[in-house]
Parts: structure tokens; sequence; C-alpha cells
């Protein structure tokens, strides 16, 4: 089709649907009174039964745990398959050229820069491994906090330099943080079957309510989510940032088109 | 806890945390382990699921995750947790995509031998995902795991890099992942109107309320999103690209399992959750009805005119999907065995089918028939196995597809049956078409399958013949198993996919011997076969005619992206369209 | 009463579909997937939004003061995941796809293309 009837299509297709659509916003339950009970019931009976104030982190890890382990599996899974596709083009090892645009100039990196950089890549550090710390109290915990320590890293790409961000950051390293966080979740949930309880039960001592130690196994949980979403977003670093790499040998006539990819990628 | 109770999570737990483990370690084991142990996982899951199976027959085996059972908020119709349930139906699917998972990894068995396992972390996050998807009775986990059954899928036909695999792949999640939002936008209304997840609570919650515009919505996103998975018309398109230019051991799963059990998650849908919505049942008998016979019918007669072996069947799995769905609306329970007995004689003929064309890719460096005129002869096991699961296709009185068909027809129409039968022996006509043009030499001039795209991509050749040829007959063989030895355990899933307390249906024996598929197949198997060149004029005429329809059939499935989008649109607008008729 | 959150998320969508059907480069349309995606968002928080309540962390209020639905929260945050997962997954091809074909442009791109004898 060219882009022009597509276009027809689908303005016919929403046409049909707008009436719908109506229908269905006049027959919601009215904005901010919802019906569904199940929200209001957490609300009402968690912090009781959990010792936890942040209630979304209760359905995240304890409630809905087993939803949120197939979401960390599905986060692993793209990670894994984004390695594939990125690595599968250009092997292991990683490469020691910079992507090089012929006619921009190469600007050393300043002191400040790199003091910068240091500090604030600390910084940044210690706030991920905070806000997944006080997942069980305050708004956050391990996804929010392993996005935060994950980008950490990419100041240190920025400080250190390509060779001494790679030293730092081994990817097998990252591999098995993001593993062994998940293989982690797992164990906390097939553990308790060994002991003839449904799996995820939480059979530690809750602690206290408003405490860092508050929601038993929740926080292993929660340790676990952080260590594999760290793990998997700094993989992801990794590989793509590979992408700006030069093969060391790269073949005269591959480099144009090399050249062309790496530059639109990042562009 | 009983052994089954605690086994029922562990058949998702197994593959996930062997999968993860393998991750974490991948750096430092030997290169074998990882096929080796996903072999184990895999027939393991199957066992396991097994046991389930026969547990199941005695009365539904559930498993509340955390201890959250329906009680444990105290408050009628509120369900703090996840469940899983296994009913003799969703255990056996979920067996099912063990064996077969088990038969891919012995099929790629040194094909994907490269660093740090990531082919088999992926597959086994697959095989949880499946197994997940099947056994879960929570409607917001049953999102994650189809999502992170596509997460895989996504991974996994992207996985060769070749050109067509990345821009397959590229359509693939794009309208995979559009149909997962409208499957997460579908449980939000659902859970607006109801407060709760958990299927039957849901539907007893449904069966109360009604007439309603949001059930209605919500029900049509989810299944919007379910058909696009079941590649169902006009939401199919992506599933050709896809199967085409995956590795063919994972275009053995795509075709044999995944979508399947898309179809097959409405189905469980439609019988626990939607009974008691008469607007809902009004939509699956009638539009889910015509949707399916018009897929059934226009992939059958596109996989007539294709001649890359893998998009052929793939065209073909599309045409089987549409009979299902036929027997999905239909919703009896003669056809819900019909369905479920469907699925599996289907999912392994087409497995099969796929290794063949795994084993000529390899071995022949193509999977063209045109390209390989004449150059398969010899190797007698992947000819044996397109020939067998051409004639399966095509209506061979034998085996599982054959018992599946005679349940559907028992209470189909007229219509029904024409279509089933047209649609069965185009796609048969076309496999048998393509094995004696590839193994026999045999063949007419090709027909408007002249004009279909094709692919230069091959695979390596990297094992030996037997370790193919062996995980494709075994599953052609299985596919020929006679249907009378599954009927006992096939009426009670049936009976117990809708309501588990109800006693096993009592199917009845084997009908008459149907033979007007197969005879349709050999007419245009014959007709194939013994094309000439056109030359009088009324030939050339009514070939020129015949080429412009299948031009059109082509044109349709384009391959651009924002086609695809722009008719799963108006999928949409079918949907919107049949609820205002039906609200009057 | 009010429509507009279901009329947004309507609109996102819409807009997202029309973003998809016209676009002429693979990593606009991965953005056009991005905004389809946020009506599912705008969706399910606007389920679970409750009038004059607090959010569901009973920290500085105690349990019992009104607070909105956690449980559409915790979706949206699985839907966030959701999101990035395919968002990466969908860059990395976008990157190999450039460097194979030398375009971007999802006009230009198809998986199998017709044999050369029948570009006649």
């Amino acid at each position: 089709m060219t882009p022009r009837w597509r276009l027809l299509l689908l303005a016919l297709a929403l046409a049909a649907l707008l009436p719908a659509v109506l229908r269905v916003a006049l027959a919601m339950p009215e904005f901010g009174a919802p019906t569904a009970v199940l929200g209001q019931s957490v609300n009402a009976l968690v912090p009781e039964l959990r010792h936890v104030a942040n209630m979304v982190a209760a359905v995240n890890f304890d409630l809905r745990g087993f939803d949120t382990l197939g979401e960390e599996c599905m986060l692993l899974c793209a990670v894994t398959g984004a390695t594939v596709l990125l690595r599968g083009a250009r092997g292991e090892r990683g490469d020691v050229r910079a992507g090089h645009l012929p006619g921009r100039p190469v600007i050393p990196r300043a002191d400040a820069t790199v003091l910068v950089c240091r500090v604030a890549a600390t910084l940044t550090l210690l706030f991920g491994i905070s806000v997944a710390l006080h997942g069980m109290t305050t708004p956050g915990g391990g996804f929010q906090g392993g996005v935060i320590a994950a980008s950490g890293l990419l100041l240190l790409y920025l400080g250190e330099g390509y060779a001494g961000w790679r030293t730092l950051v081994p990817s097998p390293v990252l591999a098995a943080m993001e593993g062994s966080g998940a293989v982690l979740f797992v164990l906390c949930a097939g553990l308790p079957l060994i002991a003839g309880h449904p799996a995820l039960t939480n059979g530690l001592p809750l602690g206290e309510w408003k405490d860092l130690y508050s929601g038993g196994l929740m926080i292993a949980v929660n340790a676990a989510v952080a260590l594999s979403v760290t793990g998997s977003f700094g993989l992801l670093l990794v590989e793509f940032l590979e992408e700006t790499r030069e093969p060391a040998d790269a073949p005269a006539s591959n480099e144009a088109d090399h050249e062309d990819g790496t530059m639109r990628a990042r562009t | 806890m009983s052994l089954a109770e605690t086994l029922l999570p562990v058949a998702v737990l197994l593959p996930l945390g062997v999968a993860t483990l393998l991750l974490a370690l991948a750096h430092w084991l030997p290169p074998r382990l990882p096929k080796l142990v996903a072999i184990l996982v895999a027939l393991a899951v199957c066992a396991f699921c097994v046991l389930l199976a026969r547990a199941s027959l005695d009365g539904p085996v559930r498993h509340w995750f955390g201890g959250w059972t329906p009680d444990a908020a105290g408050r009628p119709g509120v369900v703090l947790g996840i469940g899983f349930q296994a009913d003799p139906a969703s255990a056996a699917l979920a067996a099912f995509c063990g064996l077969l998972f088990a038969a891919a990894f012995v099929f790629a068995w040194g094909y994907f031998d490269t660093e740090h396992a990531h082919f088999h972390v992926l597959m086994l996050l697959f095989l949880a995902a499946m197994t997940g998807f099947c056994l879960t009775r929570d409607l917001f986990n049953l999102f994650v795991w189809f999502e992170l059954m596509s997460v895989a899928a996504f991974a996994l036909t992207a996985y060769p890099l070749g050109r067509s695999a990345l821009e397959g792949a590229f359509n693939f999640t794009i309208t995979n992942a559009l149909a997962s939002f409208l499957l997460l936008a579908g449980t939000g209304l659902l859970y607006a109107r109801t407060g709760t997840f958990d299927f039957a609570t849901m539907g007893a919650a449904l069966a109360r309320t009604g007439a309603d515009p949001v059930l209605i919505a919500g029900f049509v996103l989810v299944a919007a999103a379910l058909l696009t998975k079941a590649a169902i018309l006009p939401f199919h398109l992506w599933l050709a690209d896809a199967h085409a230019v995956a590795p063919s051991p994972v275009s053995v799963i795509f075709s044999g399992a995944m979508v399947s059990l898309a179809l097959f998650g409405l189905a469980k849908l439609v019988a626990q959750v939607f009974p008691g919505n008469a607007e809902v049942m009004g939509l699956v008998h009638g539009l889910l009805h015509g949707l399916g016979l018009a897929t059934a019918l226009v992939a059958g007669l596109t996989a007539f005119a294709q001649r890359h072996l893998k998009r052929l069947l793939a065209f073909s799995t599309i045409a089987h999907m549409g009979i299902m769905l036929t027997a999905l609306a239909d919703g009896s329970g003669t056809a819900t065995a019909g369905l479920l007995l469907y699925i599996l004689g289907h999912g392994l003929t087409k497995g099969a089918l796929f290794m063949a064309a795994g084993i000529l890719l390899a071995l022949r460096r193509s999977a063209d028939e045109i390209v390989l005129y004449g150059r398969g002869r010899g190797l007698w096991a992947p000819a044996l196995a397109t020939g067998l699961g051409g004639l399966l296709l095509g209506g061979l009185p034998l085996g599982l597809m054959h018992g599946a068909t005679g349940l559907m027809d028992l209470s189909a129409g007229v219509l029904d049956r024409v279509v089933v039968a047209l649609a069965s022996a185009l796609t048969g006509a076309a496999v048998l078409r393509a094995a004696a043009r590839i193994f026999l030499r045999a063949s007419g001039v090709p027909g408007p399958e002249l004009l279909a795209p094709t692919e230069r991509e091959h695979e390596k050749p990297d094992r030996p013949l037997w370790l193919m040829a062996l995980p494709a007959l075994t599953l052609v063989a299985l596919a020929l198993v006679p249907p009378a030895a599954v009927r006992p355990f096939l009426g009670a899933a049936a009976a117990r996919l809708r309501d588990p307390s109800l006693p096993p249906l009592a199917l009845p024996e084997a009908g008459s011997l149907d033979l007007a598929p197969l005879l349709l197949t050999a007419v245009l198997f014959a007709f194939a076969l013994l094309r000439r060149r056109a030359v009088r004029p009324l030939s050339r005429a009514v070939t020129r005619s015949e080429r412009t329809g299948f031009r059109a059939l082509q044109a349709l499935h384009s391959g651009l992206v924002g086609d695809y989008v722009a008719w799963m649109a108006v999928g949409l607008a079918l949907f919107a369209l049949a609820a205002a008729v039906s609200a009057g | 009463m009010t429509l507009l959150p279901w009329l947004v998320a309507a609109w996102l969508f819409a807009v997202g579909l029309y973003g998809l059907v016209t676009s002429r480069h693979y990593v606009h349309l991965v953005g056009c997937l991005t905004v389809c995606q946020s009506a599912t968002y705008v969706l399910l928080l606007g389920i679970g939004y409750v009038h004059e309540a607090g959010p569901p962390v009973f920290y500085d209020h105690p349990p019992g003061t009104p607070a909105v639905d956690p449980v559409v929260q915790a979706l949206v945050l699985t839907d966030i995941v959701v999101g990035a997962a395919v968002t990466a997954l969908l860059l990395a091809i976008a990157i190999q796809v450039q460097r194979r074909r030398g375009t971007l442009d999802p006009q230009a791109l198809r998986p199998l293309r017709p044999p050369p004898s029948a570009a006649e």
C-alpha cells in the first residue's frame, strides 16, 4: 500500500472506533471514585499484615511478587536479546578505537570533567542504593534504585574514557549480577516450597512499620531485583556504547559503511 | 500441600531458575553443558506437567503464591494474590510445550554453538513463559507471561542477524508490542469494572453485571491482543514474516506452540470468564466465527501461492489457526475437545515440517522449492516427514488432526465444513507440491508461486542428518497416534476447561470416514503437478486473471510494518462495529 | 463527571497509531510505539485515581487515610519495564538493520522479497 492509502485506511478505522470509544468512556466508573475493591482492600489490610508503608512495593514484591519475577525475567530476556543482536555481529572482544567522524576535532577531557564525573558517579550510586534500600518505606524500590545505580555507570564512561570504563565495568560481572539477582529471586520463590509452604511465602520476621527492615521476604526480593536491574541496565549500556567503537582491524571497504551506521545510530 | 500442588509453580520456576543460572555463569561454563541442561529441563517440565495433568483429573490443582488464598483478605470477591490452576487441558498443553522444546533442542544441537549460551537462556525463558501462560488463573499474570513470551520470541527471531531476520523481527516486535498494550488496556478496563484479576472471581462478577460497554471493550481489547498473537485475519500479517525468517528450531516452537497457545488462552478466557455475558458471547459466536472462516480461506489460498517453504508453512499455520478459531467460536463441548486435539495434532505436524525445512536450509542451503528443484533426492528422512506432514495437513484419515476435525464437524454447519476442507486441502496440497518438486523432481510448470517473495539465506550445516531427522520423525510419529488413545482424557479436559466440577464429557466414537478433504487435496496436488504452460488464448486469460488475484493477496502481505498497523486498527474497528450492531 | 482521562488515553493511542503508520524512520517508529504505550499508563493510572487522596505510601500519614489504588500503580511499573525491554530490543534491531541495509525507512524495508525474475 502507498502511505496515502494506508492513512486513509487508518482514518476509516479510527472513525469507526470513535463512537465505541465515546460509549466506553461514558460508561467508565466515575473518574476519581473507582469502584474496584482490590486496591482499597490492599490499602486497608496490608499495612497491618506486612508491616510496610509502601503499598506499591507490597503489591510488587509480595502480593503479586510472581508477576514481578516474570517482569524481571522479561528485562533480563530483552537485555540478553539485545546483547545477542549487538554482539553477534562484532564478536566478543572490546574494540580499542573510538568511532570518529572525519573533520570533527577530538578534544581531550578536562580535569574538571573527570573530577565532577567521579563525584557525581559516586553520589548517583549512593542515591541508587538508598532508593533501593528505602523501597519498603518510601516511594522507590529495587527497580528504580537499580536504574539509578546503573545510570551512574554512564558518568564513569564520561569521566574515565572508554578504556578506563571497560576496565571498571567488565561485562561478565554485569551478566553475573543480572543472572544472580534473578536466581536469588527464583530461590526466594522456590525455597518455601521445600518447607512445604506455597511459593514466595513470606516466612521471615516482618520487622517494624516505617523501619528500614520491614516486610520480611520482601527485602530479599527487593535486593534481588535491585541487583538484577543494575546488572541488566549496565549490560545494556555497555553493549550499546560498544557500538560507537571501530574494529581496530576493520577492512577499509567496510569502514565507510560502519562509520555511517554508528553516526546515524548516535544522532 | 500435596505433591501436585508443590509441582505446579516448579513447572515455571525450574526453567526460569536454570535460565538465569546459565546466564549468571555463562562466562565460566563449558560450552556443551547448556545444551544438555536445556534438553533435560524441557523433559522435566514435560514430565511435571504430565503428572499435573493426571493429578488434575481428580479435581483442579491450585497454588496461591505467597499463601494469598481468596480467603486471605476476609472479604468476598477480593483476591489479593496470584493463583495458578492446573486443569487437565492446561497441564497437558504445558506438557506438550515441554515436549516440543525438547525436540527443538535436540534438533538445534550444534546450531547455536556460540559462547555464553544465550540461545538456551532465551529458549528456557520462552518455555517458562509458555508454561506460565497455560497454568495461570490471573489476567495480569497472563499478560506478564504473554509479554515474556513475546520478548523471548522477538529476540529469537532476530537471532540469525540476517537482513530478512532483522526486518521480520522488527515487524513482529512492533505488531506484538501493540498487541500487548491492547491486552494491558483490556485488563485495566476489566479490573476497573470487576475489581479483580482472578479468572473465576472475575467471571462471577461479570455474570452479575449484565450488559456494559466497559466489559465488552475489555473483552475486545483482550481478544484483539490474543488474536494478534494467534495470527487471525486481519491481525495476522506479522506471522508470515517472523516464522519464515526465524531460525528453524525457533519456527518449530512458534508454529507448533506459541500461536495456538494464544488461541488456547482466548478459549480459556471465553470459557471461564465471559460465559455470563451475552454480548461477549454474541461476538464470539458471530464475529470470531466469521474471522476464523475468512482467515482459513485467505491464508489457505496464500499458502498455495508460496515458493519459500517456511513462508508456505507459515501461511498454512495461519489457515489452521482460522480453522481452530471456528471451533473456539462454536464453543460446544465436542468442538472444544476438537480444538484441544487440533492444537496438539497441528503442533506436532507443523513442528516436524519446519524441521524438514530446516534440514533443507542446512544441507541444501535454501528453502525455495523452485531453487531446490530435484535437489532433495536422497534425503529420505525429511522427504518422509514432509510427505506425511503434507498428507496430515491435507486431511489424511489417520492421527490426531483427523480425529480433531471429526470432533469439530459434529457441531459445524455446512459452510464451516466446506471452508475447513478447502483450507486443509490448499495447505496440504501446497506442502505436497513442494515435497514433490524438491524430493521427487516431479512438477508441472510453476503457477502463481513463481511470483511469491523468497530469500536466499541458509543455515549452518554443522550437525549430522540423523540428529536433525530424529526429532522430526518422532513428532510425525506422535501426530499419527490414533485419537482413540486420548479420548477419555480429552473428554475430561474439554469439560473441565469450562468448569472444574463438571463430569468428563462422553465423546463419540470416531464418526464416518470423511475423505472429502483428502480427495480435494489430491485434486489440487494433481492440478499443480500436471500444470502446463498456457499457450492457448483461453488458458492464457485464465492464468492472467489467476495471477492478478494472487498478486492482490501477495500485496496484502506486503512486509511493510505501517500496513500491518493499519490493518490492526481495521481489525479493532471490525470488533467495534460488530459490538455496535449486536447492541442494536 | 469527567471523560478527560479516558479521551486522553484514546487520543494518545490514536496519535501513536498515526505515527506508526506514517513513519519514515525506524527510530521514530519506536518513539511512536512508546506514545501508544503511554496511553496504557494514562488509562491505568486514571482507573486507580481517587479524588483528594494521597499516595499509597503510609509514611507521613497513617494507614487509613484515603490513598489511590496501589495495584494499578504496580501494574504501571511492570508496564514501564515492558516498555524499556521492548525499546531496547527494537533499537538493537534498528542498529543492525542500518548496518545491513543502509537505510531505516520502513517503506524500503520488507523481510522477504519477490524473486528477481518476477520483476516483469
